[in-house]
C-alpha cells in the first residue's frame, strides 16, 4: 500500500529526514515513534504531499505521488491532523466541513454520506451537523476530523499524533474508534506518535526514529518479547 | 437505519446556526456601553439620511435673505447661514452626502484591498511580490495631493473626491488581508482542503477570505471615521462637494468668515463631523474587542 | 509539624456569556506539608486554577472565594497585595509548562536569574548575584553553566530551558514550589532527568512541592500523595504508593483507560462519566 525509498527531506539546510525507507502492506497498521525532531511527522506530511522539497520515491497504492494528480491521490490517502483545535475551519458548521471533500470532487449525495459518516464516528443525531467547531470538545472535533478524512473513502489513513492533544479518557475513546473503523472499513493506518504505549497498542509493526533517521523497525510481538536490537529503543521503553 | 436526520433543507439549518451565533455576538456587544453609544450614533446618521425630507424643517437650498445669519431660535434650531438657509436642515440633508462619500469609498476600497491581499498572501511567490510593491506605491501617495491632482484633471465634485480617497484607502486592507492569509494558508484546515483536491481559488474564496473578514470589518469602521474627516477636509478646501450642496466640510469653510459673531455656522457642522467620526471610532473599538482573536478576553 | 499550606473550601468562578458564572473550582480543600503532593485531573478539572489561586496569580475577572487559605501560618486571605507579591517568588515559586513562554525572550538566561535574585534582595551586588546564578545552574545539572549564562532562551533545548526555569525559581530558596505540567512539553527521555532534579531539590532543601499534571502514572511514581480532581472537585486523596487501591470510579477509570506496551489489545475501557462525580 505504501512504499517509501531513499527519502531525504531538506528544509533549506536543515535535514529533517535522511535516507529513510519503509513499506506498509494493505490492511496493516504501522507506527512511527520518536521524540521531537526525530523526523516522524515530517515523514508523514511528505508522504501526504504537504512538503515540496524532498528526494526519493514515494508510492501510494502503486501510484507515484510526484506523477499523480492531487484529486486522484485524495481518493486513496487522507490525513488526520494532530491538533483538533486547528484542523477544522472556525467559520463553517461541521456538516459542511465533512461534506466539502465530496463537493470538491463532485460526488453525488453529499448530505446522505455526511450523515452516515457522522453516525460512523459517533456523532450521529440531528444536532451535530449544524454545530460550529468551537461548540465541540476536543474529542468531538477529532471525530469530525476523522469523518472528514473518510469522506472520499480512502484506503490509507495517515494519522499525525491523533490523540496527543486529548485527555487520556478521550484518547481511549478515539483509539477504540480508530480500531473499529480500521476493521469495519478495511483501512491501512500509518500512525505517528511520541507515545510508545499508544503505538504498541495500535500498530502491528513500528519504526523508531531518531535525528531524522530510522533506528529500528520491529513488530509488536518483538517489542513485547523484549527482542530489542537498539539501545535507544530500550530507553524509550523504559521511559514510557 | 441512521438516526442522523437528512435535513430537507440543510441551508436553512446552517442559516439558523449562523443566526444563533450572531445573536450571541450581539449580546456580548451590548455589554460594551461605549460600543453601543457608537452604534447609536451611526444609526442616527443613517436615520437622518433616510428620513431627511421628514426631519428637516426648511428647504436646505432655498435662500432667504431676510433671515441671513440668524441666531439659533425656535424657528431656526441651529441658526441660519449667510444665505438665510436653516443650518439644521442643511445638516440633516448633509448627512446623505457624508454617507454617500463613505459608502462609495468603502464599497470600492475594502473589497479590492481584501482580494488583493488574500490572493497575495495565499499564493505567495512573484504574485505576492508584485502586488505588494503596487500596494507600497499607493501607500506612499498622500491623499490630499492625489485629490488635488484628480480635481485638476477631472474637476471638483463628490464623486471625484470619493475616487481620490479610494485610491489611497485600499492598500491598508491589502496589507491586513495578506497578514491574515499568511497565517491561515498554513493552518491544518486549509491543508485538509488541499488534500481533498481543492483549487487555490476555492481555498482563497471559501477558506482564507472568511478568516480575513473580521480584521477587515474592524478596519472599515475605523476607516469610515477617517474618510469623513478627509472628505470634510476636501470640502473645506473646495475640492469636494460644490455649493449649494450642504456638505459639512463645505459648510465649515463658508462659516469661517463668520466664526466670531455667528459661530453656529461653522461650529455646528464641525460638531456633527466630530460626533459622527467619534461614533465610528467607538463602534470600531468595540468590534475589535469582540472580533480580534488576539484580544479575546472574557470579562 | 504544622502544615505549610492549608486551603479550605476554595471556589473559583468565571463569568459566562449569559451573565451567570461558570464554577471552575468548587469547594476544594487540601493541606500540604513538606512533601510532594500531586494534583491530577483532565482539562477543565480546575487543577491549574487551584495552584494559581494559592499563588494569587489569577486573572482579575476571576471570582475567588475561600474560607481559609494559609501559607506557613500567614493568612493569605487577609494578606495585602503587597505581602502576597513579596511571598511570590521569594517563598513561593511556580514553574509552568513551556519554558519558551515563561522565560523572557530578549534577555539572556543569566541576566534573568540575576534579576530574580536581586528582586528578592536589593543589597546583593552584581558579582555575588552572578556567582549565585552560576551556582544554581550547576545545581540543576547544567554542564558548563558559564556559557549557558550568556545564552538566550531560544537557544536552549526544551529540557535545558525547563531546568533554567527551575533554577530561577529555587534560587531564592522558596519553601513552596508549584509545578504546573512541568514535563508535559518535554520528550520522555528528558522528562526523567528533569524530574530527578526536582526530586533532588525538594528533598535537599526541604521544600513543599505541588505537582500539577494530567498524567496519573507519572504523578504516582514521583509524588508522595495524590489528589484527583474532576469538574472542580476533589474526588480522591490517596498515597501514591497505594494508588492501585484507589476507590473512586473516576480514578480507577483513569488508571485503566491507558494503553500499555505489555497490556491487553482489547478495546480500552472507556470512562463512563457519572453525573454524581460532579456532586458531593
Amino acid at each position: 500500500m505504501l512504499e517509501v525509498h531513499d527519502l531525504n527531506v531538506d528544509f533549506s539546510g536543515k535535514i529533517a529526514v535522511r535516507n529513510t525507507g519503509l513499506t506498509v502492506r494493505s490492511g496493516e497498521s504501522f507506527g512511527l515513534v520518536g521524540e521531537s525532531g526525530s523526523g516522524k511527522s515530517t515523514l508523514l506530511r511528505t508522504v501526504m504531499g504537504l512538503n515540496g522539497s524532498w528526494s526519493g520515491t514515494i508510492k501510494v497504492d502503486g501510484l507515484d505521488i510526484r506523477k499523480t494528480p492531487r484529486k486522484q491521490l485524495a481518493r486513496v490517502v487522507q490525513m488526520v491532523f494532530q491538533d483538533p483545535y486547528s484542523s477544522l475551519h472556525p467559520r463553517y458548521v461541521i456538516g459542511q466541513q465533512v461534506a466539502e471533500p465530496m463537493r470538491i470532487n463532485g460526488l453525488p449525495n453529499p448530505e446522505r454520506r455526511t450523515a452516515e459518516l457522522l453516525e460512523l464516528v459517533g456523532l450521529g443525531g440531528p444536532k451535530f451537523q449544524f454545530r460550529f467547531p468551537h461548540e465541540l470538545s476536543g474529542g468531538q472535533r477529532q471525530r469530525v476530523a476523522i469523518a472528514r478524512a473518510l469522506a472520499l473513502s480512502p484506503k490509507l489513513l495517515l494519522l499525525d499524533e491523533p490523540t496527543s492533544a486529548l485527555d487520556v479518557s478521550i484518547q481511549a475513546e478515539i483509539l477504540n474508534l480508530l480500531n473499529r473503523l480500521r476493521k469495519e472499513l478495511g483501512l491501512t493506518f500509518v500512525i505517528v506518535s511520541h507515545d510508545l504505549a499508544v503505538i504498541s497498542y495500535m500498530c502491528e509493526r513500528l519504526m523508531v526514529m531518531r535525528n531524522a533517521q530510522p533506528v529500528e523497525t520491529l513488530t509488536r510481538d518483538q517489542l513485547r518479547a523484549g527482542e530489542i536490537a537498539n539501545d535507544y529503543t530500550r530507553t524509550l521503553i523504559a521511559a514510557a | 437505519m441512521s438516526t442522523t436526520e437528512i435535513v430537507a433543507d440543510p441551508r436553512h439549518a446552517v442559516r439558523a446556526a449562523r443566526w444563533a451565533e450572531f445573536k450571541l455576538f450581539a449580546r456580548r456587544f451590548m455589554r460594551n456601553p461605549l460600543g453601543v453609544a457608537g452604534l447609536v450614533i451611526v444609526l442616527l446618521l443613517l436615520f437622518a439620511a433616510a428620513f431627511a425630507p421628514w426631519l428637516a424643517t426648511h428647504d436646505p437650498y432655498l435662500p432667504n435673505l431676510t433671515s441671513r445669519l440668524a441666531a439659533p431660535s425656535a424657528e431656526y434650531w441651529f441658526g441660519a447661514d449667510e444665505l438665510g438657509r436653516d443650518i439644521y436642515s442643511r445638516l440633516i440633508y448633509g448627512s446623505r452626502l457624508t454617507l454617500l462619500i463613505v459608502a462609495l469609498v468603502i464599497v470600492t476600497s475594502a473589497p479590492v484591498g481584501l482580494i488583493i491581499g488574500a490572493v497575495s498572501g495565499t499564493v505567495g511567490g512573484w504574485v505576492d511580490a508584485v502586488f505588494m510593491r503596487i500596494t507600497d506605491i499607493f501607500l506612499a501617495v498622500p491623499k490630499l495631493l492625489l485629490a488635488l491632482a484628480f480635481v485638476a484633471a477631472l474637476g471638483p465634485g463628490i464623486v471625484n473626491a470619493a475616487l481620490a480617497i479610494t485610491l489611497t484607502a485600499w492598500p491598508p486592507y491589502a496589507r491586513l488581508a495578506r497578514a491574515e492569509a499568511l497565517v491561515v494558508r498554513n493552518s491544518d484546515y486549509v491543508n485538509a482542503a488541499r488534500l481533498a483536491g481543492a483549487s487555490e481559488f476555492r481555498i482563497i474564496v471559501f477558506h482564507v477570505i472568511p478568516m480575513c473578514l473580521s480584521s477587515v470589518i474592524v478596519r472599515m469602521t475605523f476607516d469610515m471615521a477617517g474618510i469623513i474627516l478627509t472628505a470634510a477636509g476636501l470640502g473645506f478646501i473646495g475640492l469636494g462637494a460644490q455649493p449649494p450642496l450642504p456638505e459639512w466640510g463645505a459648510m465649515i469653510s463658508t462659516g469661517r468668515k463668520f466664526i466670531f459673531d455667528q459661530w453656529w455656522i461653522a461650529t455646528i457642522p464641525g460638531a456633527a463631523i466630530f460626533i459622527v467620526s467619534l461614533g465610528f471610532n467607538l463602534l470600531g473599538d468595540a468590534l475589535r474587542d469582540l472580533l480580534d482573536p488576539h484580544l479575546r478576553q472574557r470579562k | 509539624m504544622s502544615n505549610l499550606v492549608e486551603i479550605e473550601n476554595l471556589h473559583v468562578a468565571f463569568r459566562n456569556d449569559e451573565g451567570g458564572y461558570n464554577d471552575a473550582v468548587r469547594g476544594v480543600s487540601l493541606t500540604l506539608g513538606r512533601e510532594k503532593l500531586g494534583i491530577v485531573g483532565e482539562s477543565g478539572s480546575g487543577k491549574s486554577l487551584t495552584g494559581r489561586s494559592l499563588l494569587g496569580v489569577l486573572p482579575p475577572y476571576a471570582k475567588v472565594s475561600v474560607d481559609r487559605m494559609s501559607f506557613d501560618g500567614i493568612d493569605l486571605k487577609a494578606a495585602s497585595p503587597r505581602l502576597r507579591r513579596s511571598l511570590r517568588g521569594g517563598r513561593m515559586g511556580m514553574i509552568l509548562q513551556d519554558p519558551k513562554f515563561s522565560l523572557n525572550p530578549v534577555m539572556t538566561v543569566g541576566k534573568q536569574i540575576v534579576e530574580a535574585i536581586r528582586i528578592g534582595d536589593r543589597k546583593v551586588g552584581h558579582r555575588e548575584a552572578r556567582a549565585r546564578a552560576i551556582a544554581v545552574l550547576e545545581s540543576v545539572h547544567i554542564r558548563d553553566p558559564e556559557s549557558v549564562f550568556n545564552l538566550y532562551p531560544h537557544e536552549l533545548s526544551g529540557g535545558m530551558g525547563q531546568r533554567v526555569m527551575i533554577g530561577m525559581m529555587v534560587v531564592r530558596e522558596p519553601d513552596l514550589l508549584i509545578a504546573d505540567e512541568p514535563t508535559s512539553a518535554l520528550d520522555v527521555t528528558v522528562r526523567t532527568q528533569v524530574l530527578s532534579i526536582l526530586d533532588e531539590l525538594v528533598s535537599r532543601r526541604g521544600m513543599g512541592l505541588i505537582f500539577i499534571s494530567h498524567d496519573l502514572n507519572l504523578v504516582s511514581k514521583f509524588c508522595d500523595r495524590v489528589i484527583v480532581m474532576y469538574a472542580g472537585r476533589i474526588v480522591e486523596t490517596i498515597e501514591a504508593s497505594r494508588l492501585s487501591e484507589a476507590q473512586h470510579p473516576y480514578t480507577r477509570g483513569l488508571l485503566s483507560c491507558l494503553p500499555h506496551i505489555d497490556g491487553s489489545l482489547e478495546p480500552l475501557p472507556v470512562l463512563n462519566r457519572q453525573a454524581s462525580w460532579a456532586e458531593a
